[in-house]
């Protein structure tokens, strides 16, 4: 498992440069911008796709299948991306928090409280778009992953949708403006159900993950 | 060290059943022509892919029970698959040092130097040659029991096939219990290597030898059709029609060379003896 996260760790740092350009956009943008949710979003997001991209480097020229002869699992692989995946992606959101923060109280321009509670909504997110990269980059490798996440994104918008409007039409109640107007307690409680919902997805997403690995033949 | 009885493997055009044994100390080697099965029973031995039947036993255990702690008695080189090319030696050091308990470090980088293998730059720009190289020296670096390589030679000019070969032998040097299964197209890769052989066509054994037997009591009969009519066939395996007669495989040389003393008899080498086993009608 360690020798797993040094390799993929040796992978990532072969695009630092461009980790570090991404990095200084951000900070280029908050300091730019007073929106500082958008960039929060944007490393977190980069950041797992960083993860998910060591897949593709492993799949390169059928690497997968020597890979597979070292003393590792294949159980081991997915929890391992896994791991990569949630460590990477909180550490990057912990880091653009913290900027926002700096900026955002330098600058003096919004509350705190509000900031972190819009980076809390990210957190989730950010989770919930890992658990449905990895199964589709470790079933379908590189090139044909890419396109099926653009198609299961989709589908996730379609039916967000479908529920805010559906909810709108057959209940008569406004699902957004209701989370607007929740009152800061309940916020948190809100808050603290998402993530455990996520992670719950991240979990079923694994499970996923380890069948399609196990199945796989390379 | 290794046993396969009966390994079933079916894709839609070709259907694999193989069986073999490798002892302890030996080195064994699987020859045959592309596509004849060497790689699938490669990949079924180190559970790459899934089996339709069969037993496979490495080191005594069955392959089902194999654990992680077990594959670090294994030394693997596969043909199409290695390290990622966007990787470089000293990248693969630390990887190595955690995967493998018994990882020398220091052996690792010494026969890098040896053969000059450069440890800042990306695999993937690597010589066919380097990059042999350093599949078998990944491979051997960590005290293993058993190498399990396939066509590790493949590609390689006559020079950097030899140094291959002469670090597989001093890895064997350094432990009498140490084994090799190995495979090749190129059966003179093999010849000074090997302890026996086993010849794949397709999907099946067709034929197992002691490489020393190979060498010495194989051997073609060229004959003109009269010849041929009057030859004792207890001990021909395979003929074939010729321009000039037949030719014919024996693994009786002695028998002819006495029985038959005017007949042309060319002592087997490996590749004729392929070629006659596969092109050959059987007796």
């Amino acid at each position: 498992m360690k020798g797993l996260l040094v390799k993929d760790f040796k992978l990532m740092m072969l695009q630092k440069n461009f980790l570090l350009l991404i990095l200084a956009i951000v900070i280029g943008m908050m300091i730019l911008s007073d929106d500082m949710v958008f960039p929060i979003g944007f490393l977190s997001f980069v950041a797992s796709l960083f993860t998910v991209s060591t897949i593709s480097y492993d799949d390169f020229d059928n690497g997968n299948a020597f890979l597979f002869t070292l003393p590792i699992t294949r159980n081991n692989y997915v929890i391992e991306k896994y791991s990569l995946g949630l460590l990477f992606g909180c550490i990057a959101w912990i880091l653009a928090t913290v900027l926002g923060i700096i900026v955002t109280v330098s600058k003096d321009i919004l509350p705190v409280t509000d900031l972190v509670q819009s980076s809390l909504i990210i957190l989730p997110m950010m989770i919930v778009v890992q658990a449905i990269m990895l199964p589709f980059q470790l079933k379908f490798g590189g090139d044909k992953g890419r396109i099926a996440m653009i198609g299961a994104f989709g589908a996730l918008a379609v039916i967000s949708i479908v529920i805010v409007k559906g909810a709108e039409a057959i209940f008569k109640v406004d699902l957004i403006s209701l989370l607007d107007n929740l009152p800061t307690v309940s916020m948190g409680v809100f808050l603290a159900i998402t993530i455990i919902v996520a992670l719950l997805m991240l979990l079923v997403s694994m499970k996923i993950s380890l069948s399609i690995m196990n199945k796989k033949e390379f | 060290m290794l046993k396969i009885e009966h390994l079933k493997k079916h894709y839609d055009n070709f259907s694999l059943d193989c069986s073999l044994e490798l002892m302890s100390g030996c080195v064994t080697g699987l020859i045959g022509q592309n596509g004849a099965g060497k790689s699938t029973t490669f990949k079924a031995i180190l559970g790459l892919i899934s089996t339709d039947g069969g037993n496979i036993t490495i080191l005594g255990k069955d392959i089902k029970d194999f654990t992680v702690k077990d594959k670090e008695n294994l030394g693997v080189v596969l043909s199409d698959s290695g390290f990622s090319g966007y990787l470089k030696i000293k990248d693969i050091i630390p990887i190595l040092q955690n995967m493998y308990s018994k990882f020398d470090k220091s052996l690792f980088i010494e026969q890098a130097q040896r053969f000059q293998l450069p440890m800042n730059k990306q695999i993937k720009e690597f010589s066919t040659g380097m990059k042999a190289k350093l599949k078998v020296l990944v491979a051997i670096s960590h005290n293993a029991k058993l190498l399990i390589l396939d066509e590790p030679t493949a590609g390689l000019d006559v020079i950097a096939r030899d140094e291959l070969l002469e670090m597989l032998r001093e890895f064997l040097e350094k432990d009498e219990e140490r084994s090799i299964l190995i495979s090749s197209h190129i059966s003179s890769d093999l010849e000074s290597l090997c302890d026996d052989l086993y010849m794949i066509h397709d999907g099946r054994i067709i034929l197992h030898e002691d490489t020393d037997v190979l060498l010495s009591d194989y051997a073609l009969l060229k004959v003109d059709a009269e010849q041929y009519g009057k030859l004792d066939k207890q001990f021909i395996m395979r003929s074939k029609k010729e321009t000039y007669g037949y030719s014919c495989l024996t693994n009786q040389k002695q028998y002819y060379i006495e029985n038959y003393p005017k007949i042309a008899i060319e002592k087997g080498t490996i590749d004729e003896v392929i070629t006659m086993m596969i092109r050959g009608t059987e007796q």
